[in-house]
C-alpha cells in the first residue's frame, strides 16, 4: 500500500537558457540586418547581328533619343525619327512625346510599339540620365529599346 | 491580530510567454529577410528612375555585370573576376560572359552600373555583352538593365 502512495514528481522546464539564446539571436539579427530598395530591371534589346539578323527584313529607321551631358540647366534631350524632331525639356515630356508617336487602338501614331527605339547618350551623359531616357521609352509603351553605340 | 499579518510573503510571477512569442516572431522575420552569404552582386548605387516602369527582378539565373565607380578608373566585375573598362579589356569581358553563356544559355545578363558613371564608362560593358552574344552565336540572349525600385525625389 505504501508503494502506491508515491509523491508526484514536479517537472519544470528551464526556459532561461532558451530565452538567452533567443535574445542573442535577436540582437545578432537586429545588428546585421540591412534594408535596401528592391532591385528591378528593364529588359534591353540587343540588336540582332550577323547570322542571326534577317537579311530580308525591312529596316525602318529607329526612333533615336539623344541624351546630352548634364548641365546646371538640366539634361538636354532630342528625339529623331523619320519626319519627327522634338526637344523635350524633361523625361516626363519625353515620355509624353514618345507616347504620341506610338500607334494604339485609340490613337493614330506613326509607330508600332515594337518599333525600335535607340537611346543615344553622349559619351559624357550620366548613366542615370541614360536609364531615365530608357524608362521614358518604356513608360511610353515601346518594347524594343536598346542603347546605340557611341562613335568616337 | 489582523489577517494581513498572517499572510505569507507575496509572490510575483512574470508571464514570459507573450515575450517569448514576440521574440520568436521577430527572429523568424529576420531569418526570412536576411541574406546570408554574398551573392555575385556587390553593392552598386544603381540608377533610380523617376516614375520607374521597371519589372521586378525575378530569381532567374543571371550573370551580373557590375560597373563600379572606383577611383582612379571604373571597374567591371563578373563574379570574382575583375576587369578595367578600357578598349583592351572588352575581349576578356566578352570571353568571360560567353563562357558562362555556353555553360547555361538560359542565363540572363544583368547590367548593374553606378548611376554616377558616364555613358562612356558603361559602354565598354555593353559592347562586351554584344560581343559575347556574337561569340555564342545565334543564342537568344536576354540583357537587362538594373535600377532601384521606388520613386526618386528628382534630385538624384
Amino acid at each position: 500500500m505504501s508503494s502506491r502512495r508515491a509523491t508526484s514528481i514536479s517537472m519544470s522546464l528551464a526556459i532561461t537558457p532558451m530565452i538567452d539564446v533567443v535574445f542573442l539571436l535577436l540582437v545578432f539579427f537586429i545588428c546585421t540586418v540591412h534594408f535596401e530598395r528592391s532591385e528591378e530591371v528593364f529588359v534591353m534589346d540587343l540588336p540582332s547581328r550577323g547570322a542571326t539578323a534577317d537579311p530580308l527584313a525591312l529596316r525602318d529607321p529607329p526612333i533615336t533619343i539623344e541624351v546630352a551631358a548634364r548641365t546646371e540647366a538640366g539634361c538636354a534631350l532630342a528625339i529623331h525619327a523619320e519626319g519627327v524632331g522634338a526637344n523635350p525639356t524633361s523625361f516626363d515630356e519625353l515620355s509624353a512625346v514618345l507616347k504620341g508617336l506610338r500607334r494604339t487602338k485609340d490613337h493614330e501614331g506613326l509607330y508600332e510599339s515594337t518599333h525600335q527605339v535607340l537611346i543615344a547618350p553622349s559619351r559624357a551623359a550620366q548613366w542615370q540620365d541614360s536609364v531615365d531616357a530608357f524608362n521614358a521609352a518604356v513608360r511610353a509603351g515601346f518594347a524594343n529599346i536598346g542603347f546605340r553605340e557611341s562613335h568616337p | 491580530m489582523s489577517l494581513i499579518h498572517t499572510r505569507g510573503s507575496a509572490r510575483i510571477d512574470s508571464n514570459l510567454t507573450p515575450m517569448i512569442d514576440l521574440s520568436f516572431l521577430l527572429i523568424v522575420f529576420f531569418i526570412l529577410v536576411a541574406r546570408m552569404g554574398g551573392d555575385q552582386a556587390p553593392p552598386v548605387a544603381l540608377p533610380i528612375p523617376h516614375d520607374g516602369a521597371m519589372t521586378p527582378s525575378t530569381a532567374t539565373p543571371r550573370i551580373a555585370v557590375n560597373v563600379l565607380a572606383e577611383t582612379p578608373s571604373p571597374a567591371v566585375t563578373i563574379g570574382t573576376r575583375r576587369f578595367g573598362t578600357a578598349e583592351a579589356d572588352i575581349p576578356a569581358i566578352a570571353a568571360t560572359i560567353a563562357q558562362r553563356l555556353r555553360a547555361d544559355p538560359k542565363l540572363s545578363i544583368d547590367v548593374r552600373a553606378d548611376r554616377t558613371l558616364t555613358y562612356a564608362q558603361v559602354e565598354p560593358a555593353l559592347r562586351a555583352i554584344g560581343s559575347a552574344a556574337e561569340l555564342v552565336g545565334g543564342t537568344k540572349v536576354t540583357v537587362r538593365v538594373c535600377a532601384l525600385g521606388g520613386v526618386s525625389d528628382g534630385n538624384e
